[in-house]
């Protein structure tokens, strides 16, 4: 049969965002793909080289936004990499438990879009319910639902609030429950099995050889994560290990991919409950914001000729900030920001992963790399 | 308590691995160990000033014999006040020790790392390279895409908005900016100015109702 290029995207409902995705079928089966990106290039690290170190973060929380408060942190720690700067232990605290809730807020996003994309609409509607439940809790953090501008460089904007240790925890308890239930309607699910086992292979080596990281490569059966192989905040003090995924002997499929991302909703929930519990003063007390327990001093401008980089786990894989600083000619802007964003490197591979599929295949393939637009044309 | 690794693995790692860049490299390539400096865990990590000529041989050769599996980013500055080192291009690798799963008996194993037990070219390290090339109009280093697949769409990037080509690359186009974008247009260089640029007037004063005759040219 003569071989076509069909264009999906960019307005398509596999896409998850606007990018085209090109595909070279011979009739059902896709023999070559090209993804075609940057319809939302907005040129945030240009941006970026007229902002300080303060306002930046609000641009960083639009990067994806699925997971805003993610990313802030990568930009936060990348910039107290640059200026040197110390964080009291219970900023670290809040941070953590801030990171760890949006990673389950931004797993759940990416459960609720899966669902409806292999048939199964009712997945959709119960992980957008428990969202809901993180988003708020996320709200009392940081004052909105979806951008957070939540930390500082050497802390956090505001303290937790009177009353949010016992709402999280109840709310965590609940939702640790309910996963139970997401695992029940999609494990016996026939139409997500039949859609997501056996299709799209993916094997770790070669993951991670094509940049691909997270998530996706815990899936494929190894337990590489940024949070113990270059240590950063207090991930160190918590009982907690990576997610992974016994993937078979041709790698991991689609059905690997959200088995890890549920297993790692529970442990960042877990996290956060143990978090809770010790975080240093209590997690019951409240400090004013500006407190020098939970903001420390930072200088405004870099040391010149200083670079700073951090590598963070985000909720799609390894995210990276590498800023060069100018010095006092500069004044309080950094010279360049450069941003690794891990779904920019996972969509090509995603594309190549497709290939030898149905077409059918394409939303369950993609879908289960997590693709996410913001991030990935900055 | 989690595992993770220690300060004293990674330094251990990163002092022998910048002791034989020192053998093998003398002349093209400088290593030395450099440490993070915010946050809790001042970790190391590996940084190497090299040539451009050497970059490809550097690469192969933390590929094939010291494991660094992963390249994380390529990205490119633009310098142009610095007459000998305009152009810029920094590289961020990093050693992560994914391997696919062992099988056993016909079933596959899911890989948990022991972290207290790893050493030498086991230990996870972060690398930064950089190169630095002298004031020239078509800036050019060698492409690593076919050492670590995941450079490609790295230095599609870094072509697309800081203009320095990547010799051996296949396939060069743009990807974040249009395709019909100019020959020659590469936004992050530092002739194409922000409005703006140098201060912060529009913030505090968006409407420039405030804005007082002293105040022209104010940089904050």
């Amino acid at each position: 049969m003569a071989e076509m290029w069909i264009s999906m995207g960019p307005q398509h409902p596999m896409t998850h965002g606007l990018w085209t995705l090109k595909v070279k079928v011979d009739g059902e089966t896709v023999v070559d793909t090209e993804p075609d990106l940057g319809y939302i290039h907005r040129g945030v690290e240009k941006i970026c080289e007229a902002r300080d170190f303060t306002q930046i973060t609000t641009y960083c929380d639009r990067l994806c936004y699925a997971s805003a408060n993610t990313w802030s942190h990568a930009w936060i720690y990348a910039a107290e990499d640059l200026l040197e700067v110390e964080v009291p232990e219970r900023a670290e605290y809040i941070r953590m438990v801030a990171v760890e809730l949006q990673r389950i807020a931004s797993h759940l996003m990416w459960l609720g879009a899966y669902c409806p994309d292999v048939g199964n609409l009712t997945g959709m509607v119960w992980c957008l319910r428990e969202r809901e439940m993180m988003m708020d809790l996320l709200q009392e953090l940081g004052g909105s639902r979806m951008h957070y501008n939540f930390p500082r460089v050497g802390g956090v904007k505001r303290d937790l609030p009177i009353g949010f240790a016992m709402r999280c925890r109840a709310k965590l308890k609940l939702f640790l429950d309910r996963i139970q239930e997401y695992e029940a309607i999609l494990d016996e699910s026939t139409i997500f099995l039949v859609r997501t086992q056996g299709v799209g292979y993916a094997k770790a080596e070669e993951m991670i050889n094509h940049g691909v990281t997270g998530p996706n490569t815990r899936a494929a059966g190894h337990d590489y994560d940024v949070r113990w192989a270059h240590p950063y905040s207090i991930y160190d003090e918590l009982d907690w290990s990576p997610a992974v995924e016994r993937p078979s002997i041709k790698g991991s499929d689609c059905y690997d991919r959200y088995r890890v991302r549920v297993e790692e909703m529970r442990q960042s929930a877990l996290m956060v409950l143990e978090g809770l519990d010790k975080m240093p003063g209590g997690s019951e007390t409240h400090h004013e914001s500006g407190d020098p327990a939970i903001l420390g001093k930072a200088p405004a401008r870099a040391a010149e000729g200083k670079t700073g980089f951090h590598h963070f786990e985000d909720s799609r894989g390894e995210s990276m900030f590498y800023i060069a600083g100018g010095g006092e000619a500069r004044g309080k802007h950094p010279y360049r920001v450069s941003i690794r964003s891990p779904m920019f490197i996972t969509i090509p591979y995603a594309a190549k992963c497709m290939i030898g599929y149905k077409i059918a295949d394409i939303p369950a393939i993609m879908g289960s790399f997590d693709p996410c637009i913001g991030e990935t044309d900055r | 308590m989690a595992k993770e690794l220690s300060a004293d693995q990674i330094q251990s790692a990163a002092e022998a691995l910048v002791g034989s860049v020192a053998e093998k490299f003398t002349g093209s390539a400088t290593a030395e160990v450099r440490h993070h400096t915010g946050g809790r865990r001042k970790n190391a990590y590996v940084y190497i000033d090299v040539e451009a000529a050497a970059w490809r041989d550097l690469a192969t050769w933390l590929a094939k014999s010291h494991k660094v599996d992963h390249c994380s980013m390529i990205t490119g500055i633009h310098w142009p006040e610095k007459a000998d080192a305009t152009w810029q291009v920094v590289a961020h690798l990093m050693r992560t020790g994914v391997r696919n799963p062992g099988v056993v008996s016909g079933r596959v194993h899911e890989i948990k790392v022991d972290i207290d037990a790893l050493v030498g070219v086991d230990v996870p390290l972060e690398f930064e390279i950089s190169m630095t090339l002298a004031e020239t109009r078509e800036p050019s280093v060698p492409s690593v895409a076919d050492i670590w697949v995941g450079a490609d769409w790295n230095e599609k990037e870094t072509w697309d908005l800081v203009g320095i080509e990547f010799e051996g690359h296949v396939g060069m186009r743009r990807v974040l900016l249009p395709h019909d974008s100019p020959t020659g247009y590469h936004p992050l260089q530092k002739q194409h100015k922000l409005r703006y640029h140098d201060f912060n007037e529009m913030y505090d004063d968006a409407q420039g109702f405030g804005r007082k005759p002293e105040d022209v040219g104010r940089v904050k």
